[in-house]
């Protein structure tokens, strides 16, 4: 089976290809009736699902999976163990997942470019929904110890109170771009024309 | 039989110059028993591969291809070694009427896998233009492709080929193909959503079969609520459960509980009543039934009903305790509370359904409004985008609507014996005050 876009996809870091590669071989192994099952690489297909938060697609592949991998590969497990707690939205289990599991070589860089992007994602949730959240929780959401965590976040404008072990959040003003091009007259020409006929 | 001798590229092709002058000439005579012999089909073979060459060519091999077309299929299990012989590339058309007729006959389970993979390697690799001679053809041999693949119980096999196929035989992305709802139902069956959704983003104009429209809207649903794209799973039912039928059959049941279950995850609300287009029979038929075999969606509302509740508070109140919030909408905990909210709040590029910050120091939520203001550029585009979509569309309509005035089943309907003699009254009328 010839994997080379896959593996040069994996090489070049473009993470956010690897699962609409694996899908493009996989229907095409599957069109030639070639076996594909036993050598396929179930949990970097996985992963590559997880990596752009299509946790759906994810489950309907676990689905799919003849039982005998499930049980025989554990990084395919272990690939769908991450999937399962984004499902259930654990914040702090998806953080364990990634950590207590010793992926092969071929998966580590893949695991841990999705735990950044997963980190970014979090915080920028926390930004959102919290004005003050506590040191504990902050800690368990991003996945890091509780020093670490408060370094992070203070690091990034956040403001702690040691009495009450409470974070006040910096909200980040969002720059609203405004300019308008000439075009847009142009275009708004077109539309009243348009109403009028 | 001469299949053991290798002929040059050259004799061959003068042989076969000679052989298509005399044929064109002179058709075979016609069989009009059911068999035709072994050397026949070697003839026509030959003819195949002299005549796929240039478009003119192809055109009269078509219509010599017809004649012979009843004969061939008598002979369904005795042709397939023929194949080998040509080129599906090159002899696309000849390769669709010999494997057409291979297929006409039963089917048995161990010659479909093998016919599974001849066929799909065809569809990949057959010329477009050939295969367009003969669209009704290429289409009844994919649908039996597609029951062939389930006979086999891999329908993943066909997935890639039919999405293909379906390329292949519509004139354009607009138009809807009897394979559109096979394609999507392989997709569901191997469980293959995603590529199924990449079918559905394409806008539908030109319809030629009511019935490919309605179990394209029905397997479409299917497809987009697996992916939870609950909107559009919505318009695409709702094309299912108003769609005009006589009596109302199974899949319109099906698709009006799965319509009655998204409707209350999406909004939360459900009425039972259907629109005034909606079918008669449909209408009196649809209102009665138990959920079963819907126990996926059933969930579904169930845990949507808690983020309803909560969305429900936000239009009373500014400021609400998480413990509150936890009492109102019956959940254990404010800890629960507080996660159901995290997970409705609006990421700066996610969509998200409230806007609030949670204050875990009061254990206080606020509700905020949208801090949209509408005027960025990104929101001048989006508004552009859709403005020149609905003028797109508008165009269609018109034309659409012209083309249906000058129909003439329409205008009999509507120009029944009572209305001509109003629009005669009024017409002299008309011309009683223009002579005044």
């Amino acid at each position: 089976m010839d994997f080379t876009p896959l593996s040069n996809a994996l090489t070049a870091k473009s993470y956010d290809k690897v699962a609409d590669f694996c899908d493009e071989l996989m229907l095409k192994a599957a069109a030639e009736g070639v076996p594909f099952q036993d050598e396929w690489p179930y949990a970097i297909h996985l992963l590559g699902y997880i990596y752009v938060n299509d946790v759906n697609s994810a489950r309907f592949l676990w689905k799919s999976i003849p039982s005998t991998i499930k049980e025989g590969q554990q990084e395919v497990a272990a690939a769908w163990n991450i999937g399962q707690k984004l499902w259930t939205h654990d914040y702090s289990g998806v953080h364990e997942a990634v950590r207590h599991f010793d992926w092969s070589e071929q998966t580590r860089p893949l695991v841990a470019a999705f735990a950044e992007v997963y980190s970014q994602r979090i915080f920028r949730l926390l930004l959102s929904a919290y004005s003050t959240i506590s040191i504990q929780d902050t800690a368990l959401f991003l996945g890091m110890n509780e020093d670490d965590a408060t370094k992070y976040v203070v690091g990034q404008g956040w403001i702690l109170d040691s009495a009450s072990q409470m974070l006040t959040v910096k909200k980040q003003a969002v720059a609203v771009e405004q300019k308008l091009d000439s075009d847009k007259l142009q275009r708004l020409t077109e539309y009243v024309f348009y109403l009028e006929h | 039989m001469e299949a053991g001798k290798r002929k040059t590229e050259e004799e061959q092709q003068t042989l076969v110059d000679r052989k298509r002058k005399a044929e064109i000439s002179e058709p075979p005579p016609p069989t009009t028993t059911t068999t035709v012999t072994m050397n026949a089909v070697e003839t026509l073979v030959t003819q195949i591969q002299g005549l796929s060459g240039s478009p003119n060519d192809v055109v009269a091999l078509h219509a010599h291809l017809n004649k012979v077309d009843e004969a061939l299929r008598g002979e369904s299990a005795r042709l397939l070694p023929f194949l080998d012989q040509l080129d599906p590339s090159i002899h696309s058309l000849g390769y669709l009427y010999l494997l057409d007729a291979c297929t006409s006959g039963p089917v048995s389970k161990e010659l479909a896998a093998n016919l599974v993979l001849i066929t799909s390697r065809f569809i990949t690799s057959c010329s477009t233009e050939q295969i367009r001679l003969a669209p009704e053809k290429f289409t009844g041999m994919c649908k039996r492709f597609k029951d062939q693949v389930l006979l086999i119980e891999a329908p993943m096999r066909g997935v890639a080929p039919l999405l293909v196929a379906v390329r292949k035989v519509q004139p354009s992305s607009e138009h809807l193909t009897s394979l559109h709802p096979d394609f999507l139902q392989l997709c569901l069956l191997a469980k293959c959503y995603k590529t199924g959704l990449s079918l559905l983003e394409d806008d539908i104009f030109e319809v030629t079969q009511p019935r490919d429209l309605f179990l394209y809207c029905y397997y479409g649903g299917m497809i987009c609520i697996g992916q939870k794209h609950f909107q559009k799973a919505l318009e695409l039912l709702h094309n299912v459960v108003t769609a005009p039928m006589t009596s109302i059959n199974a899949i319109a049941v099906e698709a009006y509980k799965k319509y009655a279950l998204v409707s209350l995850i999406d909004n939360g609300q459900f009425s039972p009543g259907l629109p005034k287009y909606a079918s008669s029979s449909a209408q009196r038929n649809l209102k009665n039934f138990c959920q079963d075999n819907n126990l996926g969606l059933v969930k579904q509302v169930v845990s949507s009903m808690y983020k309803r509740n909560i969305q429900r508070l936000t239009q009373t109140y500014l400021t609400l305790s998480l413990q509150d919030i936890a009492n109102t909408v019956q959940l254990n905990s404010a800890k629960e509370a507080e996660m159901h909210v995290l997970q409705m709040v609006v990421l700066p590029i996610q969509d998200g359904e409230i806007f609030a910050t949670i204050n875990q120091k009061d254990g206080m939520v606020r509700f905020l409004e949208d801090p949209e203001q509408y005027k960025s550029s990104g929101v001048i585009e989006r508004i552009d985008s859709s403005i020149q979509r609905l003028m797109t569309l508008s165009k269609k309509l018109t034309n659409m609507d012209e083309q249906m005035s000058c129909d003439s089943l329409y205008l009999a309907k509507v120009n029944s014996k009572d209305n001509l003699a109003k629009e005669n009254v009024s017409f002299l009328s008309l011309c009683w005050n223009i002579d005044k």
